[in-house]
């Protein structure tokens, strides 16, 4: 619920091709916008014509008449064409939002959009803009709501959705698999200020506490103590500092840990406590790690408290403080351990950035009742976790204008659990966790690598009469090969 | 952390006058006698603490040989010296720990004393220190356990410790009756950081929370902001900024309130949010301002959220945070407001200050069990709330060299509830709070110092073959008039302000000066003239009527009570004690014309009374002279007759012309000398003496002696009898007892009777009985 007033100057050329990104427009429908402090997330709802095969008996009347060579066949392949539902959603700065809404106005074929539902901190202010680039009804929407029913909706129809942090880990990511029942749960989103919300079920939440220290304190304090304006660049410097210098721990008081209260001496007694008195100056990354490191045990405790007081086990961490910093993920993770002695475990959603936008698609698609269909993630239409963090992929951040794309095509049946499992909340599929076993993820990884060209062979083989096959298996090809890349870098 | 630890305070201290300003000898006080200290060294400022006895006179009265009869007065009074316990508690600054020290050393006579037991974060810093300059071994105390040990022996012993703040309202600080059961409650304490701890008994007691975001935060982001170093200072800009030049508001993010989400436009959804974005340089009192907001919130969320997982509703907030600040409690009790809505109420404590020392030195005395000893705060040696703070004191803050003390005295007996109170724990002896009611307030203490100078008379009267007695007077008046004008300016400095609290006030005050007991001679007087009409009284009582008789014991006992030297009214007659007899029958005239009474509920007790009569009666007394002899013991003299046992409570101590408990064992004697019924009653045990444990004119039935519960228990006392102005309406006027009680008193004050709508004189008797409890009578209390 973040929203900057001023922006820093950025590149504004968009780098990939608009319509690699702006998938589908032509059939778009139902558009939905969340506008947060610095990215604009946007939604819509198309449909995607694509070939499938399909097989048929042969009638057993016209039998005879069939060629001899096709005679011995069992059935009939036909390739048809099918159309099937798709939510595109597309998140990327807000310096590329007008370039985005000539792009989308230019492209839109549907005439029957009247109307775009809005949402997040920054919607009154593109408002005007919106409306006039596209020529549609700004239809505002509550953010918590919108937030809520994302995350609803993810946790539901997205598995490996939420996940475990763990810095120092073989595997910095454990992925918790989707759980039939999803209520209830605790959000805590972490924006300019923190909100903590209790969600009891799909239309029922609360927001039952909240808090002003939160990413907003974090930049807006670490600007004015480290003349730094960016907030990754804050993150950077926390990242590098010493909180130690200028943190008061237990044993700078003590002199040692002090037993009988059970506190540790390298714990932080006070945050600050040592520039009260000293005289010299900081550095700023140790200013940085200290502020970082309050803020975020500070979240951390009364998200404990509150999980505690309302006897929630399932905490999930969002907002524009977390979304995407593996540093943020870490100090939070440390402080809900912390508190909670591991009782409680801090969890991440993949999709976190998303859910305003999801969750404003979903109110303004309510007619099509969303929710009785399930999704699935389109892996090949989807950007992975954290593609624009700067951390991981620093190349990739300098260039500046990164879409960050996820892709759902609705399945034509509704999923549910097999009724046999005998435990479906500890049911994994997988026998073995590839992101967990670097050795096996190795192999398994080189595998289909080596597999890829005969895979690409056979694609072209199953249509003969196809000339530009072969043009569309290279494609094929360079994408699978890609995904294979980036997995070997980013496996989660 | 409990207290904030200045490591490198040498390098960084502003430089300040170092002069003591007052005499160290008004400071350190009966160092002479001292035994076990200990000291808290905190942050910035140590306290000191130990326990010394002091010599003071004591008014004792004593018959006379039966021999030598003849002649001369009833009894003898002579003044003893008598040792009382006393615990000294004083607090200053760092700096002027090595003066202090030096002090100390040159006076400690005491060579008992090996050890000083020692607490807080900077007690190892100055260990070398001490051990060297005193001579004693130092020996550390866990810190948490001494504040939680001083958090208890203050809750328990200083009656209107606890108090809540509210800035805004007619009275800053309410203040909070003792409750007879202090546990369980959480302690905050917000010294560099924050510490969240359950107690739950005497010794049990645990550290459930805590928070790095605390007292050394706001000084070290204040620091690095402000480039402001001093802790009050920074405070000081706090006080002055607009939070909302900095911190994004819910508004600034959604143009109004966040109505679904119950969120006002004005809630602060971002601490610092602005500065984020903004461009712009803010003012240090702004930044400063958004600081303590952000931390008082997050703290105040903290402890509302540990009270209600633990199910706990008293929170006190302590540590140097909060220590004499109105700014930092303001901003706490804000946000428990905010978070709890109003379910609990952030209290703090008058001598948060002086709980780690006063912990550390309980360690040290275990062997003298402190605890089971009833303590007394002296109003006379201590130093009021906030003596020191800036904002209150702004001149004797800038001298710096401020000495804060706290002085207890322990009492003779230990003191409990009157197990007749309805309801113990919202019982409140005083009827008018003079610190909520300005007007009051006003006028009480220009009745005191107008009455200053009548009382140094007499105190001087007092003494006439004492010399110095005039100059001893002179320092009486000095200290007392200083009390009054503290009180004016700053009247929660003592707890609530209360008509009850000035005369204690008072009598500690005369007592620190050796006037145990300015009214001896004229008790003793009125007491000699009162006896000889005892039998004259009694027999024209006897040949009236029952129903005569019962009007004229209650009149008997109204017109006594006008005999009250402490009632301005009353002094000013100028009467000689020749002439009592004259004005008795006058005021006997006088009365019998004036029902209905401003408060009358006689037909009621006339009924009662034709009913069965009481188990036992346990009487307050008021004055000696003519209300006890003539006034008092008739009455009690027709319960007896009727089969109620008695037993009479007076006063331990002397105040004013209250009659003392050593005063009524004599007079009672001679009067079973003279009356059959009353010594038949002495002999029989019906009729028993009692000390209520007070020394003052007014009664607290919250502080009572335990011999008098545990009598009032066994004899199944059924009716509660209060007596005079300060018992029965200066306090315990709204008294819910669980029995019948009957408030007896004449309103000798005419400011008094028109707050209550009658006039001078008016007559007070107020027969009540519980709701519930059969009685023969009608309860109601009907008013004219």
């Amino acid at each position: 619920i973040f929203f900057s007033t001023s922006r820093h100057t950025m590149d504004k050329s968009i780098t990939l091709p608009p319509d690699e990104i702006f998938r589908n427009l032509e059939n778009a429908k139902r558009f939905a916008i969340d506008i947060g402090g610095s990215l604009t997330k946007l939604a819509y709802y198309s449909t995607v014509q694509h070939k499938v095969a399909k097989v048929r008996s042969f009638d057993k009347a016209t039998k005879v008449n069939i060629p001899e060579a096709a005679s011995d066949k069992l059935y009939e392949i036909s390739v048809q064409e099918e159309v099937t539902a798709r939510l595109h959603f597309i998140k990327f700065e807000n310096a590329y939002i007008e370039t985005c809404l000539d792009f989308i106005k230019d492209h839109l074929v549907n005439t029957e959009t009247k109307v775009i539902k809005a949402t997040g901190g920054g919607a009154h202010k593109f408002k005007e803009l919106i409306e006039r680039k596209l020529g549609l009804k700004v239809d505002k929407e509550d953010e918590m709501t919108c937030l809520i029913k994302g995350c609803n909706f993810v946790l539901r129809n997205i598995p490996h959705e939420a996940f475990v942090y763990a810095k120092h880990a073989d595997s910095e990511f454990r992925f918790q698999t989707t759980q039939p029942d999803i209520f209830p749960y605790l959000l805590v989103n972490i924006g300019s200020g923190v909100s903590i919300v209790k969600v009891e079920s799909e239309d029922k939440f609360e927001r039952i506490g909240g808090s002003s220290i939160g990413g907003g304190t974090f930049w807006g304090l670490g600007a004015l103590l480290t003349k730094t304006k960016r907030f990754d660049e804050l993150l950077q410097l926390a990242s590098k500092g010493q909180h130690t210098s200028v943190d008061m721990l237990v044993k700078d008081i003590y002199g040692g840990s002090y037993g009988s209260l059970g506190l540790t001496g390298d714990l932080i007694a006070s945050s600050f406590g040592k520039s009260a008195t000293a005289d010299k100056e900081f550095s700023k990354e140790d200013m940085a790690k200290s502020l970082l490191h309050m803020i975020s045990n500070d979240i951390g405790q009364l998200a404990c408290l509150y999980a505690k007081l309302h006897n929630l086990s399932r905490v999930y961490f969002g907002g524009f403080f977390i979304r995407g910093h593996p540093v943020t993920m870490h100090t939070i993770t440390y402080s809900i351990n912390f508190f909670t002695k591991g009782e409680v475990q801090a969890l991440f959603l993949r999709h976190e950035g998303y859910l305003g936008a999801i969750g404003a698609f979903l109110k303004g698609a309510e007619e099509d009742n969303p929710n009785q269909y399930s999704w699935g993630e389109n892996y090949a239409g989807s950007s992975g976790l954290m593609s624009v963090s700067p951390d991981m992929n620093p190349m990739q951040r300098a260039r500046s204008g990164t879409f960050d794309m996820l892709e759902m095509d609705r399945l034509e049946r509704q999923l549910v659990n097999l009724p046999l499992l005998q435990d479906p909340s500890s049911y994994i599929p997988d026998t073995m966790d590839l992101t967990e076993d670097a050795l096996a993820r190795e192999y398994w990884l080189y595998c289909f690598e080596e597999a890829l060209d005969g895979v690409v062979k056979r694609a072209v083989a199953s249509q003969p009469d196809m000339p530009e096959a072969a043009e569309r298996a290279e494609k094929f090809r360079q994408k699978y090969r890609h995904k294979l890349q980036t997995l070997r870098h980013q496996p989660l | 952390m409990a207290e904030f630890v200045r490591l490198d305070s040498s390098t960084s201290r502003h430089t300040m006058d170092k002069s003591i300003t007052l005499p160290p000898d008004e400071i350190f006080r009966n160092l002479e006698n001292a035994k076990r200290f200990a000291i808290d060294i905190g942050g910035s400022l140590t306290k000191l603490a130990y326990y010394s006895t002091v010599q003071h006179k004591v008014a004792k009265v004593r018959s006379f040989d039966k021999a030598t009869k003849v002649n001369i007065p009833l009894y003898e009074i002579s003044v003893q010296e008598e040792v009382t316990a006393r615990l000294h508690f004083i607090k200053f600054e760092n700096a002027y720990i090595e003066t202090c020290l030096d002090f100390i050393k040159d006076h400690l006579v005491n060579t008992e004393t090996k050890v000083i037991k020692a607490t807080g974060g900077g007690a190892h810093k100055f260990k070398e220190l001490i051990e060297r300059k005193l001579g004693l071994k130092v020996d550390k105390e866990d810190e948490m356990t001494c504040l939680i040990k001083g958090c208890n022996f203050v809750l328990r012993n200083i009656p209107h410790e606890a108090f809540v703040y509210a800035k805004h309202a007619d009275s800053e600080f309410r203040f909070q009756t003792t409750q007879p059961d202090i546990f369980p409650y959480l302690l905050v304490n917000i010294g560099s950081g924050v510490s969240i701890v359950k107690v739950e008994s005497e010794d049990k007691f645990e550290r459930i929370g805590g928070s790095s975001i605390g007292g050394g935060t706001f000084w070290g982001l204040g620091a690095l902001l402000t480039k402001t170093k001093r802790f009050d200072e920074l405070l000081q800009l706090a006080s002055k900024g607009q939070h909302t030049s900095v911190d994004m508001l819910v508004k600034d993010i959604y143009g109004g309130s966040y109505g679904s989400l119950g969120l006002t436009g004005d809630l602060i959804a971002s601490s610092f949010g602005k500065s984020a974005t903004a461009d712009k340089e803010f003012s240090k009192e702004d930044m400063a301002k958004s600081l303590l907001h952000m931390i008082s919130n997050d703290i105040g969320q903290l402890a509302c959220l540990y009270a209600k997982l633990h199910n706990l509703s008293r929170v006190y907030f302590g540590g140097f945070f909060i220590r004499g600040h109105p700014v930092t409690m303001h901003t706490i009790t804000y946000s428990i407001n905010f978070f709890t809505k109003g379910e609990v109420q952030a209290l703090f404590l008058r001598h948060e200050g002086y709980l780690g020392a006063i912990g550390a030195f309980l360690k040290g005395a275990e062997e003298d069990n402190p605890n089971q000893y009833s303590w007394g705060e002296n109003y006379a040696g201590s130093s009021g709330l906030m003596s020191v703070s800036p904002d209150m004191n702004p001149m004797q803050r800038a001298r710096s060299g401020t000495f804060d003390m706290l002085e207890m005295d322990r009492l003779e007996r230990q003191l409990v509830n009157l197990p007749l109170l309805q309801d113990p724990s919202s019982y409140i002896p005083d009827t008018m709070d003079l610190t909520e009611d300005a007007l009051a307030r006003e006028y009480w203490l220009y009745c005191f110092e107008e009455a200053l100078d009548g009382v140094v008379k007499r105190a001087v009267a007092s003494q006439p073959d004492m010399p110095e007695a005039a100059e001893r007077a002179e320092k009486f008046r000095q200290k007392y008039r200083h009390k009054l004008q503290t009180l004016r300016h700053q009247p929660f400095a003592y707890g609530s302000l209360t008509v009850r609290s000035l005369l204690d006030t008072r009598e500690h005050c005369l007592n620190e000066f050796n006037f145990p007991d300015p009214y001896s001679k004229i008790k003793q007087n009125e007491n000699d003239i009162a006896l000889k009409y005892y039998q004259k009284a009694v027999k024209s009582l006897e040949e009236l009527s029952w129903e005569e008789r019962q009007f004229a014991l209650v009149r008997g006992v109204l017109a006594g009570n006008v005999f009250d030297w402490g009632a301005k009214a009353v002094s000013e007659m100028t009467l000689g004690p020749q002439i009592w007899h004259l004005g008795l029958i006058y005021l006997f005239i006088f009365f019998s014309s004036e029902r209905p009474w401003l408060v009358d509920s006689y037909d009621q007790w006339l009924e009662r009374l034709r009913g069965p009569p009481h188990k036992c009666a346990l009487f307050f007394v008021d004055n000696s002279g003519v209300d006890i002899i003539l006034g008092v013991i008739p009455f009690v003299r027709e319960l007896l007759s009727r089969g109620t046992e008695v037993v009479l409570a007076s006063n331990s101590g002397p105040a004013l012309n209250d009659v003392t408990n050593g005063e009524l064992q004599i007079l009672t004697e001679r009067i079973a000398a003279m009356d059959p019924v009353i010594q038949a009653g002495l002999r029989e045990d019906r009729l028993t003496l009692v000390q209520s444990g007070s020394s003052s004119p007014c009664l607290d039935l919250s502080r009572l002696d335990k011999v008098l519960a545990q009598v009032v228990r066994e004899r199944q006392t059924d009716l509660v009898i209060i007596e005079g102005m300060g018992r029965a309406i200066h306090t315990n006027y709204y008294a819910m007892l669980s029995c019948e009680s009957l408030k007896m008193a004449v309103i000798k004050n005419s400011w008094l009777a028109d707050r209550l709508g009658g006039k001078l004189f008016s007559v007070v008797f107020k027969y009540e009985v519980p709701a519930g409890k059969p009685s023969q009578g009608s309860a109601a209390v009907t008013p004219s």
